[in-house]
């Protein structure tokens, strides 16, 4: 009975040697920063590709609301609901206190690389690093510049509301130790500049995977049905897909994309609305080269048929193209 | 006596039950006559527009013109298709946002301006490609404003 027992404990110490050891955070030494004289401009590109404001900005009215105050006043306290439960959006203003005034440029791009905040702090990817990783370190240098230019603010945002187990954040280094590696994103050489271009702003800043993509149970991104649709981040009604297949958007133009991501319109003028709302405004104020890009690297994407069906018929309703 | 009672009660039914599926019929008509003034008239000449935007089909000064006024002549009989329980969640295939009601008033002055800009972008057509392009953007982003308050987009 007693040896029982002790072998039972030493299964036990030895899980929790496995879990705190396959846990551990992963972040990019100093030595990988490259010498590089910040470009404002380009950082609030990237701050604009990246839709920073469109989670880091106050909501104007409830914490779900869509509009946002100020997109230059990042103090956090967005809600986001999901099936894990309620997570609050953080101030990440330069606030000392409540912000992020006191990360240095290295601690900003573990945050984007790794997921690992200052301390060794595991991040939830509902911050979406699986994409922001792919970022350059130029590009991350530039923005962690622009941020320091905006006001800081006090204001601290309530902690994360999540079921167990996913409100224990060590957990996470699971599932970073799986869909987080840090590597920048690589042209094709066999694509063209507008095509890489186009799957850096998307892949990289731009985190279009993340809403356009099915999940597998651990919560990552399924790679052979990427962007071919998703249930909602929000539990409710279903995200488009984006690939060139019958069920996607095979029948639009490279022209149809850019003018989506200009205007807001569908090629049958419909108007998109909810979340994409948005995003697509940010996507407007993006150099008009960026948004064909965009739409040259969507077109070359596999053609795929939806990964999750929709909850009605889209041709037995014509008003939803 | 009690015969007669039982068919008074009956009629009174009938009677209570015809007005309520008329009522909740008149309801799914301006649905279905707001929804035809956008998919039939509004829509298809917008996308006329903005084909010709994109460079897919030839700019066509007075197709563009008149694409534009069909879409201005809607606005005055498309406010007038939203009685009160029509909103979405009451009525099938509804979505409209209770917002229109509560404020009716700034609902009615979007769809006022989407009278004045595209009456502006027929006028525009006339002088040529340019202006034409310039006058349907202001145009569309009525569009954008007005569904972005007003309108609840059902899930797919």
């Amino acid at each position: 009975m007693r040896r029982a027992f002790l072998v039972i404990l030493a299964l036990a110490a030895a899980g929790a040697m496995a879990f705190y050891l396959l846990t551990v955070p992963a972040t990019v030494p100093a030595s990988a920063l490259p010498e590089h004289a910040p470009d404002l401009a380009n950082g609030k590109s990237m701050f604009t590709a990246g839709g920073c404001a469109e989670c880091h900005a106050a909501p104007a009215g409830a914490c779900d609301d869509l509009d946002i105050k100020d997109e230059a006043v990042l103090v956090g306290g967005r809600c986001l609901k999901t099936d894990f439960g309620t997570f609050y959006v953080p101030n990440i203003s330069p606030d000392k206190d409540t912000g992020i005034g006191n990360w240095t440029t290295l601690d900003f791009v573990n945050a984007m690389k790794r997921g690992i905040a200052p301390g060794g702090v595991h991040l939830y990817p509902a911050f979406p690093y699986t994409s922001y990783q792919r970022m350059t370190y130029e590009d991350l240098i530039d923005l962690k510049a622009y941020l320091d230019t905006l006001p800081a603010v006090t204001n601290l945002a309530p902690a994360h509301a999540l079921r167990f187990p996913y409100n224990i954040r060590r957990g996470l280094g699971l599932f970073q130790r799986l869909y987080v590696d840090g590597e920048s994103f690589t042209p094709d050489p066999k694509a063209s500049d507008a095509v890489n271009r186009g799957a850096y702003l998307v892949l990289g800043p731009g985190h279009c995977t993340e809403c356009h993509s099915p999940r597998n149970a651990f919560g990552g991104i399924i790679a052979s049905e990427a962007f071919a649709g998703a249930k909602s981040p929000d539990g409710d009604g279903t995200v488009p897909n984006i690939t060139p297949s019958a069920d996607g958007i095979g029948d639009w133009s490279a022209e149809d994309i850019a003018y989506l991501l200009e205007t807001g319109n569908t090629p049958d003028f419909d108007v998109i609305g909810e979340t994409m709302v948005p995003v697509q405004e940010n996507m407007a104020k993006l150099d008009p080269k960026d948004r064909e890009a965009i739409a040259a690297f969507l077109k070359s994407l596999p053609p795929r048929p939806n990964a999750v069906p929709k909850a009605k018929d889209k041709t037995a309703d014509k008003a939803e193209p | 006596m009690r015969d007669v009672m039982l068919v008074v009660c009956a009629c009174v039914g009938v009677v209570a039950f015809a007005g309520l599926t008329s009522a909740a019929d008149d309801l799914a008509q301006a649905v279905k006559e707001r929804r035809a003034l956008m998919d039939d008239v509004v829509r298809p000449a917008a996308k006329l527009g903005g084909d010709m935007i994109k460079g897919k089909i030839p700019f066509d000064a007075d197709k563009a013109a008149e694409a534009m006024l069909e879409i201005s002549d809607v606005p005055e009989t498309y406010v007038t298709l939203f009685p009160a329980g029509s909103e979405v969640h009451a009525v099938p295939d509804s979505e409209a946002s209770p917002k229109i009601w509560e404020d009716f008033e700034g609902f009615k002055a979007l769809a006022q301006k989407l009278e004045e800009t595209s009456t502006e972008a027929a006028a525009a057509a006339e002088q040529g490609a340019g202006p034409f392009k310039a006058a349907f953007g202001e145009m569309t982003q009525i569009c954008k404003k007005c569904h972005k308050a007003y309108r609840v987009k059902k899930k797919e």
